[in-house]
């Protein structure tokens, strides 16, 4: 700063005057501006347009006479606060401050675009862009961190091209105005994220640059979706275990080592090949993909959001693309050039040249080389001592001879104009305008929706497409919100018509995934389920349309496997159709995992029963010094020997390899209690087998009736849907205010009106007392009375009503249509309804009116007004 | 006694009485008739009922070695024997008997249940093996001092305990009692006693358990401690340097030399002593910490050794696990081919195929194996050498320990015959100031005397030390050897045992395919 200040000193003489007639200019005109600068403006821009490579060499103010992204009369500024309205003196120095600046600016360096200071704001006032910048901590714990604050503000704006992509907007709207027409240009975007990051602690500038045609346009469709994109699978590396000492050598290798390496070569050339082919493939797909080269690349003007490290534990710089939220690295070449950034305490024009994109960029703010700054005495010091000593070599920079007037040193940046950013939770809740937001990206489409928008729970839907022109759709996936039967997501696979449901824990029946290509049954499924959820430890069934496969885990039997085959269905010639007719299980296979209570001869390791056959097999588990398990074999045939007796067990039944022959397993007594176990055992297989197809088609239905009726879940926290509570809480409000009216009718006065008659303040006498009683009693006798005429009367009138109708219709039933009729009916039914309760209110009343005399009465008693009354009769 | 069955006989428990029973309580219907036609072993039976049979003795059971039940209830039995081969008994009944003390249940450790109802027991008693009894009866007999009671303290799984029909349960206090010193007793003559009985019980005789409690703590801990002491010597013994950590050595030179004894009475050789003693405990105890240290290396040396072969032996299983299973997958589907197959000479092409198979498998199996009996008879080869030198180091090392121990002997003594000779020429010359004890007099009367003496307790000496050293070479000698002899013989076996059963499993497979080609020819 100080060498800048130094080379600034020689022509600052020449300057001052120049300077100090400028400032006057522009403390005159200022009432004048908005008009002066209309004028200008339309003529310069039409002059910018025509030669783009000729910059101008005159001073410029940025304002663009383009139309604003929206109306000024579309937006309601009379509920604005004055800070809006109007300038602060504080705001007006800086203003001036801000002119000046500008104005060496353009001297000094006549041929870069003017700065992007001041624009207008809704109310057409100039306002300096820090103090645009509101920095506000969120109040949703989400919005706490870069990448969600940054997907939350892309999701929730609207995004507007700027009017004229070359030049910055004329006008840059509060945070106040853009939060609540959801809408607003990338200047818009970024002023609030970048306002929301300061909030939050980070150290985030707003950016004012030139990017990319896609960026400027927020343009996806040439970028892979993140969602598609599948995670890298880490590759774990395998740690060598050194040798131990006494490890076995390998057996020799008798290969021929020559040959080996013969196939090697092989091997390696058509995997070369192969990569080849790969790799020309991939580059004309490259190829298709690359985008038109665009005529005003490097002039679109854009404005993003810069994140310096250091601040909330931020490793190093990046950008964020208010539009997309997506973070960048500033290498990124989409990012074609830095004008100046700014945050909410000063301003920086980058000084470094930008002919390779943003990569070689130092974003050093310190460093007044590289970032010239507009106010003095803010912060950023980054500046390292090492670079102040080439000092040599700005001289023969041409961009750092600005100079700096003295006034500007202690000046700091005043507060914020706008009001505090406020997002309701409604709106919060709601994010994208409307609540449905669509974005395309290469080969996908993505649509997002807030939640309980879409009554089935739909949240967001990724389409994905086998071609650029996205016709041909390869898949869809459905992430689904509060869905009662804890649907998660859908994913449907359009080529091979395959349907996933994966559901979060909490399924009535513990589904975890499923998967089918149609809801009939006996066809080919997985159903996967969250075993700790179920009794019986079932982790996966596989349906095909004769076979079904059950893996379980965590079974007190050791169960962990069963597999049955079906036959074909045998056709049934009787007429019980409603009967199920279950497939015949041809075999089932069982496997267990090693119980370790059991010798490992006597544990079954796999038994199958072929019950065409009538043949089972058992397999047991090896024990663990063998290489061989034990096997046996029974015959279930029952036979008759020649005598006609039944054979019950022959040794032929069973055919059994022991790996240690033992004695009692030999007897046939130990072998019938086997097969006899064993048979038990088929029977409860068989069973659970059919158990479970019947529970596959309780499965189908739940789903079924699921889907038809799909309800969601409110959490009791949520007090604006939930209806249940919402109906109680208002039961409490009315019972609150019944009890309010009860309370105000005992306070009523029965006594008032005749007290009126009386001087006021007086004492009653004993005579005036019982009269003033006596008086009361009456009224409220007749006012009795006549409530009980009054309901009199009204029966009777309901009473001869309805006998005058009954007259009319006996006299005209001949002639009546049905629906005449019918009206007759329903006026009887309803004038019979009234005269009941006609009479139960009478009945009512006068049962209740003495009672409620007598309690007056007593009441009157107790009044201390009527003190009198008690004397006498005390 | 006065039953019924009293005018009958006494009978012996013989073969056919046996057989009787075994037969009736066997299994029944189809079952039945399969054990009848093949007999039933006795060690197969698991359960025996006994009952109203007038056996005078228990005999004849031996063969009944996995019985898990015994009724031998109702007879007039009058001694418990014969039951020393029932190990797996847990459950016996000898209610209604004669008998007049417990005894003879000492190899029954799995004895859940016992019946001694209506016996004529006077003192609970050698139940000691019985750890896991659970319920004991014993009502209907004639206990009658209440300290039996403390005796079953010690059964931590007893619940159910029947003590009705003794004199003791006459005692008021009987109840109360039995709830304070068992509590964890569930059931008392077939009641549940309820906790507030339990409470009541325990405040009334809290004192007195304490006490008790209190001297069976003390009991515990002497015993844990000797247990304690015990594994260490053990631990010692193992590296062969037990005893070694102290002056014990040099006590037990000591011990037996009466000369030696009787000499450290001479002025200065109490002193010479004492830093005699210092040296040698001091050398003793480097003796031992070395020995610990080897042993620590010798054991580890082992670890890696059986973890590595261990390790070789599971790769070689799982190789063999995999060939097998493959060879079976192709094995079922050849021979499901072959039943199909019609034609007969391709029905033969098809087992010939098969039974090449299987010798293709034995190869196979025979080969792995093979190789791994060359790979791991190099690991033992290396492991033998190994711990062969490691042991001659420690021999080495801890015989020129002793060395130092000899040479400490040998300068002690001199120093010994020095003072010695030095006495005998004061007393000679009769100006010894001090007084002597007799004993020790007697030996200065004159120099081949004193010169023996000394010598005598010398060489015991050196032959003590020399029997340590001898003592501790030997044993880890023999130790070496016994290992050494041990993995080779493990290693032997391990191999048999696998050709064996890879033998077997062919010859199974071989007969199964011989067996279907019968079956398909008869077919």
């Amino acid at each position: 700063m100080e060498v800048l200040r130094e080379k600034v000193e020689e022509e600052e003489e020449a300057e001052r005057e120049e300077a100090a007639e400028r400032a006057e200019w522009a403390r005159t005109e200022k009432m004048m501006r908005p008009v002066e600068v209309r004028k200008e403006e339309t003529t310069l821009t039409q002059e910018m347009l025509r030669d783009l490579e000729k910059k101008l060499s005159e001073i410029q103010i940025p304002i663009s006479a383009e139309l604003p992204a929206f109306t000024e009369d579309t937006i309601d500024i009379s509920k604005l606060p004055v800070s809006y309205k109007t300038n602060t003196p504080k705001e007006e120095h800086l203003l001036q401050v801000a002119d000046n600046f500008s104005r060496q600016y353009s001297h000094l360096c006549p041929d870069r675009v003017p700065l992007f200071l001041h624009p207008l704001n809704e109310c057409e006032v100039p306002k300096f862009v820090s103090t645009t910048l509101r920095p506000t901590l969120m109040p949703y714990p989400e919005l706490y961190n870069w990448d969600s604050c940054a997907q939350f503000v892309s999701d929730f704006l609207t995004m507007v091209p700027l009017p004229d992509p070359l030049k910055p907007p004329s006008h840059l709207y509060s945070s106040t105005t853009v939060l609540k027409y959801q809408k607003g240009n990338c200047f818009d975007f970024s002023t609030l994220l970048c306002s929301m990051l300061i909030g939050s602690g980070y150290d985030a500038y707003c950016v004012n640059g030139y990017g990319s045609l896609d960026l400027c346009h927020m343009d996806l469709t040439r970028e892979v979706c993140p969602l598609t994109v599948k995670p890298k699978e880490t590759i774990k590396r395998e740690e060598k275990v050194l040798p131990k000492k006494y490890t076995i050598r390998p057996p020799r290798d008798l290969c021929s080592r020559f040959e080996q390496e013969q196939e090697v070569k092989k091997q390696q050339e058509i995997r070369a090949q192969e990569k080849q082919q790969l790799r020309e493939e991939e580059e004309r797909l490259m190829e298709a993909e690359k985008a038109k080269p665009d005529a005003l690349h490097g002039l679109r003007v854009h404005s993003w959001v810069l994140v310096l490290s250091g601040k909330r534990e931020v490793p190093e710089n990046f950008f964020i693309d208010a539009f997309t939220g997506h973070s960048y690295s500033t290498q990124d070449e989409r990012f074609l050039g830095i004008e100046s950034l700014w945050n909410h305490k000063n301003y920086w024009i980058n000084m470094q040249d930008c002919w390779n994109c943003c990569k070689d960029l130092i974003f050093d703010l310190g460093d007044p080389v590289r970032w010239e700054y507009m106010l003095l005495g803010t912060d950023k010091s980054q500046l390292s001592l090492t670079e102040e000593d080439d000092s040599g070599i700005n001289d023969e920079d041409d961009v750092e001879n600005l100079g700096k007037e003295d006034e500007d040193k202690s000046f700091d940046m005043p507060h914020s104009w706008v009001e505090q950013i406020e997002i309701s939770p409604e709106a919060f809740e709601t994010r994208c305008p409307n609540g449905k937001k669509v974005i395309q990206y290469k080969r996908a489409k993505l649509e997002k929706w807030a939640p309980y928008l879409n009554s089935n729970g739909l949240v967001s839907r990724l389409t994905t497409y086998e071609d650029l022109e996205c016709t041909n759709i390869l898949e869809i996936k459905e992430w689904y919100q509060n869905r009662e039967d804890m649907l998660e997501l859908k994913h449907i696979n359009k080529t091979t018509d395959l349907k996933t449901d994966y559901f979060k824990p909490g399924h009535p029946q513990a589904l975890r995934v499923h998967s089918y290509k149609s809801m009939q049954p006996e066809m080919d499924r997985v159903i996967e389920f969250y075993e700790t959820a179920r009794v019986d430890g079932l982790i996966k069934r596989e349906e095909t349309a004769r076979t079904m496969t059950e893996y379980y885990r965590g079974r007190p039997d050791f169960l962990s496997y069963r597999h049955a085959n079906f036959g074909p269905r045998v056709k049934k010639l009787t007429l019980s159709s409603a009967e199920s007719n279950p497939r015949p299980i041809v075999k089932i296979t069982e496997r267990f995992f090693r119980n370790p209570a059991k010798p490992a001869e006597e544990d079954v390791a796999e038994r199958v029963f072929l019950l065409a056959e009538e043949r089972i097999q058992l397999r047991y588990h090896c024990r663990d010094d063998h290489i061989t398990a034990s096997k046996r074999e029974f015959l279930r045939r029952t036979e008759v020997d020649s005598k006609g007796n039944k054979i019950i067990m022959t040794p032929d039944m069973c055919i059994s390899f022991e790996v240690e022959p033992m004695e009692h397993t030999k007897k046939l007594l130990y072998q019938y209690e086997a097969m006899m176990h064993l048979k038990r055992e088929e029977k409860l297989s068989r069973h659970q087998v059919w158990e479970s197809e019947l529970e596959v088609l309780e499965i189908l239905k739940l789903r079924e009736e699921e889907e038809a009726v799909h309800t969601l879940t409110i959490s009791i926290y949520d007090t604006k849907r939930n209806e249940k509570s919402k109906e109680y809480r208002e039961a409490m409000e009315r019972v609150m205010h019944e009890e309010h009216l009860r309370q105000v009718e005992t306070q009523l006065d029965y006594l008032a009106p005749f007290l009126a008659q009386l001087p006021p303040g007086e004492k009653l006498t004993r005579w005036q007392a019982v009269r003033l009683k006596d008086e009361c009693l009456s009224d409220f006798k007749q006012r009795l009375i006549n409530k009980a005429n009054l309901i009199q009367a009204r029966f009777e009138k309901e009473t001869q009503e309805l006998q005058k109708k009954q007259q009319w219709y006996q006299e005209n039933q001949v002639t009546l249509t049905p629906e005449d009729e019918d009206l007759y009916l329903s006026y009887c039914s309803q004038a019979m309804f009234r005269i009941r309760i006609l009479e139960q209110r009478l009945n009512r009343h006068k049962e209740l009116a003495p009672l409620k005399y007598l309690a007056l009465e007593e009441k009157l008693y107790k009044d201390p007004r009527l003190g009198e009354l008690q004397k006498i009769f005390a | 006694m006065n039953r019924l069955c009293d005018s009958m006989e006494p009978r012996v428990m013989d073969d056919d009485m046996l057989k009787l029973a075994v037969g009736e309580q066997g299994p029944q219907e189809e079952a039945g008739q399969l054990a009848k036609q093949e007999g039933i072993l006795f060690k197969d039976v698991l359960s025996l009922q006994l009952d109203f049979q007038n056996i005078l003795r228990i005999d004849n059971l031996w063969q009944f070695e996995n019985l898990r039940k015994l009724q031998l209830d109702n007879n007039i039995i009058e001694k418990i024997e014969g039951l020393e081969n029932l190990t797996h008994l847990v459950w016996l009944d000898l209610s209604f008997n004669n008998i007049e003390t417990i005894e003879g249940l000492d190899t029954l450790v799995n004895l859940e249940d016992l019946s001694l109802f209506n016996n004529r027991i006077s003192k609970i008693d050698s139940l000691d093996a019985l750890v896991k009894l659970q319920v004991l009866s014993l009502g209907n007999n004639q206990i009658d001092n209440m300290m039996n009671i403390i005796y079953l303290r010690r059964f931590k799984c007893l619940r159910t305990l029947s003590l009705s029909g003794n004199p003791i349960s006459e005692a008021e206090d009987y109840k109360m009692f039995i709830c304070a010193y068992l509590p964890d007793l569930v059931y008392l003559d077939f009641r549940r006693i309820d906790d507030h009985t339990k409470e009541l019980a325990e405040a009334k005789h809290q004192y007195s358990i304490d006490e008790l409690k209190h001297q069976e703590n003390l009991m515990q801990v002497r015993l844990e401690d000797e247990q304690a002491r015990q594994e260490e010597l053990e631990k010692h013994k193992t590296a062969f340097v037990e005893h070694l950590n102290g002056s014990f050595l040099f006590d037990s030179m000591y011990a037996e030399d009466s000369e030696g004894n009787k000499l450290s009475y001479l002025p200065g050789v109490s002193e010479l002593l004492e830093a005699y003693k210092d040296k040698f405990v001091i050398i003793c105890v480097n003796i031992f910490e070395y020995g610990l240290k080897q042993q620590e290396k010798r054991k580890i040396e082992l670890d890696t050794f059986s973890e590595c072969v261990h390790e070789a032996i599971q790769e070689n299983q799982e190789q063999g696990k995999r060939k097998i299973a493959q060879f079976e997958e192709k094995h079922l589907s050849s021979l499901s081919a072959i039943r199909e197959e019609s034609e007969l000479p391709n029905v033969e092409k098809k087992i010939l195929e098969c039974s090449a198979d299987i010798s293709e498998l034995f190869n196979e199996l025979m080969m792995l194996e093979m190789q791994l009996v060359e790979q791991l008879e190099e690991t033992i080869n290396m492991f033998e050498r190994n711990i062969v030198d490691m042991v001659g180091l420690f021999i080495e090392n801890v015989q020129s320990l002793m060395a130092q121990c000899r040479d400490l002997e040998n300068h002690h003594h001199e120093k010994l015959l020095e003072i010695s000779l030095s006495t005998l020429e004061k007393i000679v010359m009769g100006d010894l100031d001090e007084d002597l004890p007799d004993d020790l007099r007697a030996l200065f009367v004159n120099k081949d005397t004193i010169v023996n003496a000394v010598g005598a307790s010398h060489d015991i000496h050196l032959l003590k030390i020399d029997n340590r050293e001898g003592e501790l070479v030997t044993r880890i000698n023999s130790w070496c050897t016994r290992l050494v002899d041990k993995i080779h013989k493990d290693e032997i076996m391990r191999n048999r045992k696998r050709v064996k059963e890879i033998n077997q499993y062919i010859d199974h497979m071989q007969s199964e395919l011989d067996n279907l080609e019968y079956g398909d020819i008869l077919d």
